[in-house]
């Protein structure tokens, strides 16, 4: 799980262009949105995009995204769970 | 003492019919146009759209067009719109020339961009498609099939590009620049948006609900209308009657996010308050509107929440035709402003078909045929960006009755404008001065605007989805504004050629090579003309009037020349009048295969110029005395307007390019004699947007009291004189015109 993780953090700087971020500036159990990394709607569906590409994770309602993205570790358990590669 | 405008013609086609009669027709009997798709190649078969029900060949077969001319299909649909308008209206081929043509349009030529784009960058197939994909060939396109307008221009500010093109004609008659000018927009669906729209998860894979509980986004349409805006007199001397009158509009920004409208509606509130007061209408006047009611969940929440505000507990009956339709995104506006029409005519509400569950605090829209006498209806429009429109069209009975004061309508403003502060950032130092002194001078043909940092103007958060185009409209923006003395500003107004073109090049890559599945949402959402001008108003928080022009070489000059015409108005004090244009390496390429770019000794820059205009000051860089924009005029005609705009020096776009600019020399001389010519170009590049950077360098001069000697096109007339004038001479392939007065 702590690869997963790792490596989801790396997908989502480059996923959203986080330029001067590194994965150890991002903590796993932050919200992601609001608060945390301060993302919007926007990040939300590059990040619905990254995951399609990346574990073949479809998702059809851009809402699921509020529960998934609650952190990175929420979102690590989630993709480890319905990757379908 | 303000003239009604009176609308005495108007043409449509759209999934729903070619032209009013099938139009009315199918309003009437409640009969959609929204099916299958049918006519797109495109691999996303599971979303219904709202297709005009002709191919290309068919309407080429229409509007009699030869087989070896290039036509896109926002241009055909144009046409067919524009036919049935005119021929409503009565003018004949012999009144076009004194008639403007203002058209709405985001897509442009992408249809056959999204197709050849490959064939762009690597080989020699199609590039005479390379000319036409921007949104200013596209009206010329249209406008050319049926002569020569006066002006032509075009707005891109998203799903209300044709309501603001309707505005202005509506201010330029108004102003009495003009007794009739022709409005509206034209939009194909493509494979570039439809993916955009779908990379931000807002389309239906069934059939849409605007206002309706389930509701879960909407349907793509195609489609194109035109009305011909008259004013009384003309409409009385030629003997032809009003369908209906323009007695109001407004447009004002939700300056909130760029896809998403704010939960407040602040902007779509703003814009139908606007519009019933340019009226003098009380909101229970309003017998019906006409909604831009997308079927998103956030667009029908956020305008039910505008509506509820303005109209409080008597929301007059509402419904949405984008059931009917499908959302017609740019053309959007004029088409349902036509459906307006039609129910004034017909005395009938539209209704928002599909509709059954009444959302959370949502309005409830009309769901059942009624017939009504309608009097004032309102009809809304509102673009990505907060880009919000509203339009208020009456019957004819207004006319002749006083109840249309449009008191609030003030006298024309007369005398100079004051150019408050200008900012550039391009291929000279960045936000500086320094090119009097020390330009730089380089040896290649195409070279990128040196950026300075950005910290100071845009948080990391958000600069790191921004383009190079947004950053550097953001920073001159914030930059001369501050400059400016002034705290905010009432207008932004945008030109742009290309729009961001760094994006859409991201995103056309990305569908040509990797197909229509996990395209980036933010290419699309950056790839709007109008981002531009929507950003710097959500980083400036500005409400006001904001709209962007994409039109050509002219397009900093469009957006100058509604600047001049709302202070004119007095409608605002200060305006924020943007140029803006980028290029990149990929693109640079295409558009010189494409035979637009890096002729000769031509050097191809970047553009970002801001601007604010006042109409008072005492602390100015300049005067602006006069402006003036045509389209293919004759030589008489230029001669005429040439005696307008005496002056001592003449800022030329002379750039390199030996054909243009023998034919450009010859033409200046004979229109302003002897007076000394000045160039730009050679320090600051070729661009869509270089004459904002003409605009700057003349109104730089006139502050310092000395033209450098490195600006003269002719040794000879090197002067250390004070300069009292510069006349900016605009010009491109004797196509476009404009001419811009300043003075110390």
């Amino acid at each position: 799980m702590d690869e997963l993780i790792y490596t989801l953090k790396q997908q989502i700087i480059e996923a959203l262009n986080l330029e001067d971020m590194k994965p150890e500036d991002i903590d796993e159990n932050a919200s992601l949105f609001g608060e945390g990394l301060g993302l919007d709607s926007i990040d939300a569906l590059e990040l619905i995009v990254m995951m399609e590409k990346n574990y073949g994770i479809k998702l059809k309602d851009p809402t699921q995204g509020k529960e998934i993205f609650k952190s990175v570790a929420v979102m690590a358990d989630f993709i480890a769970k319905n990757r379908t590669k | 003492m303000t003239k009604p405008i009176l609308i005495t013609g108007s043409g449509v086609v759209s999934a729903i019919g070619c032209g009013k009669a099938q139009t009315l027709d199918a309003l009437l009997n409640n009969r959609t146009g929204v099916g299958p798709l049918v006519y797109l190649k495109t691999e996303h078969k599971e979303f219904p759209v709202g297709e005009v029900k002709m191919s290309d060949d068919e309407m080429r077969k229409l509007m009699n067009i030869s087989d070896n001319a290039i036509a896109t299909r926002t241009a055909l649909m144009g046409m067919i719109a524009l036919d049935e308008a005119l021929k409503e209206a009565k003018i004949t081929a012999e009144m076009i020339p004194n008639i403007g043509f203002i058209s709405g349009t985001t897509v442009g030529g992408m249809d056959m961009s999204e197709q050849f784009y490959l064939d762009y960058v690597n080989n020699e197939n199609h590039k005479e498609y390379i000319a036409v994909h921007d949104c200013g060939s596209c009206s010329e396109m249209t406008a050319e099939h049926f002569g020569k307008f006066a002006f032509v221009t075009t707005l891109s500010t998203a799903c209300s590009s044709a309501a603001n093109a309707i505005i202005l004609g509506a201010n330029m008659i108004r102003n009495g620049e003009a007794d009739i000018v022709v409005v509206g927009g034209s939009e194909c669906i493509t494979k570039f948006h439809l993916n955009g729209f779908n990379s931000l998860m807002i389309l239906d894979t069934q059939w849409c609900r605007p206002f309706d509980a389930t509701r879960a986004g909407l349907n793509l349409g195609e489609g194109a209308a035109y009305l011909v805006l008259e004013s009384e007199e003309s409409a009385k001397k030629r003997g032809v009657k009003a369908q209906a009158i323009l007695s109001g509009y407004g447009n004002a920004c939700d300056a909130f996010h760029q896809t998403a409208s704010s939960p407040d509606g602040e902007g779509a509130f703003r814009a139908m308050k606007e519009a019933l007061k340019l009226a003098d209408i009380q909101p229970d006047r309003i017998d019906y509107i006409n909604a831009h009611g997308t079927g998103t969940p956030n667009n029908d929440l956020s305008e039910s929440y505008a509506v509820k505000r303005l109209f409080g507990e008597n929301v007059p009956p509402m419904s949405s035709t984008k059931q009917f339709t499908g959302h017609t995104t740019s053309a959007s506006g004029s088409i349902e402003a036509v459906f307006c029409i039609l129910a004034l005519q017909n005395g009938f509400l539209p209704v928002n078909l599909n509709w059954s569950q009444p959302m959370d605090d949502g309005i409830v829209p009309v769901h059942q045929s009624v017939k009504k006498e309608l009097k004032h209806v309102l009809c809304n429009a509102f673009g990505f960006g907060g880009n919000d429109s509203s339009l208020l069209i009456s019957n004819t009975s207004t006319s002749s009755v006083t109840d249309l004061h449009v008191s609030e309508f003030p006298e024309p403003v007369e005398g100079p404008l004051y150019v408050l502060s200008a900012k550039q950032i391009s291929v000279q130092q960045p936000l500086s001065e320094d090119w009097m002194s020390q330009p730089i001078v380089y040896q290649e043909s195409f070279n990128r605007s040196i950026d300075p940092s950005y910290k100071d103007y845009i948080s990391p958060i958000e600069a790191r989805r921004m383009g190079k185009i947004l950053k550097r409209a953001i920073a001159t923006s914030k930059e001369a504004i501050k400059a400016s003395g002034l705290e905010t500003v009432d207008a932004i107004i945008t030109g742009t050629g290309y729009g961001c073109i760094e994006n859409t090049e991201f995103f056309l890559n990305a569908l040509s090579k990797d197909g229509e599945q996990m395209l980036s949402p933010t290419y699309f959402m950056q790839s709007t003309h109008n981002t531009i001008s929507s950003l710097v108003a959500i980083q400036t928080k500005n409400h006001g009037y904001n709209v962007t022009y994409a039109h050509k070489s002219i397009s900093f000059d469009s957006a100058l020349q509604d600047a001049v015409l709302q202070m004119r108005l007095g409608k605002i004090n200060s305006a924020l009048v943007g140029g803006h244009d980028e290029m990149t390496p990929t693109f640079y390429n295409i558009l010189k295969k494409g035979g637009m770019m890096g002729h000769d000794d031509e050097m191809c820059g970047e553009a970002a110029v801001s601007v604010v205009l006042g109409t008072k000051s005492d602390d100015y860089l300049c005067k602006l005395v006069n402006f003036k924009m045509l389209h293919k005029p004759t030589m008489d005609k230029l001669k005429t307007v040439a005696t307008e705009f005496k002056a001592d020096f003449i800022m030329t776009g002379i750039s390199g390019n030996n054909k243009s600019d023998e034919a450009y020399l010859a033409e200046t001389k004979e229109l302003f004699g002897n007076a000394k010519l000045l160039k730009y170009k050679h320090l600051f590049g070729e661009s869509f947007t270089a004459s904002g950077l003409g605009f700057y360098v003349a109104a730089q001069c006139l502050k310092s009291g000395k033209i450098p000697a490195h600006l003269f096109a002719n040794p000879n007339d090197i002067t250390d004189d004070k300069p009292s004038n510069i006349l900016i001479f605009n010009h491109s392939d004797s196509n476009n015109y404009s001419l811009t007065l300043l003075e110390a």
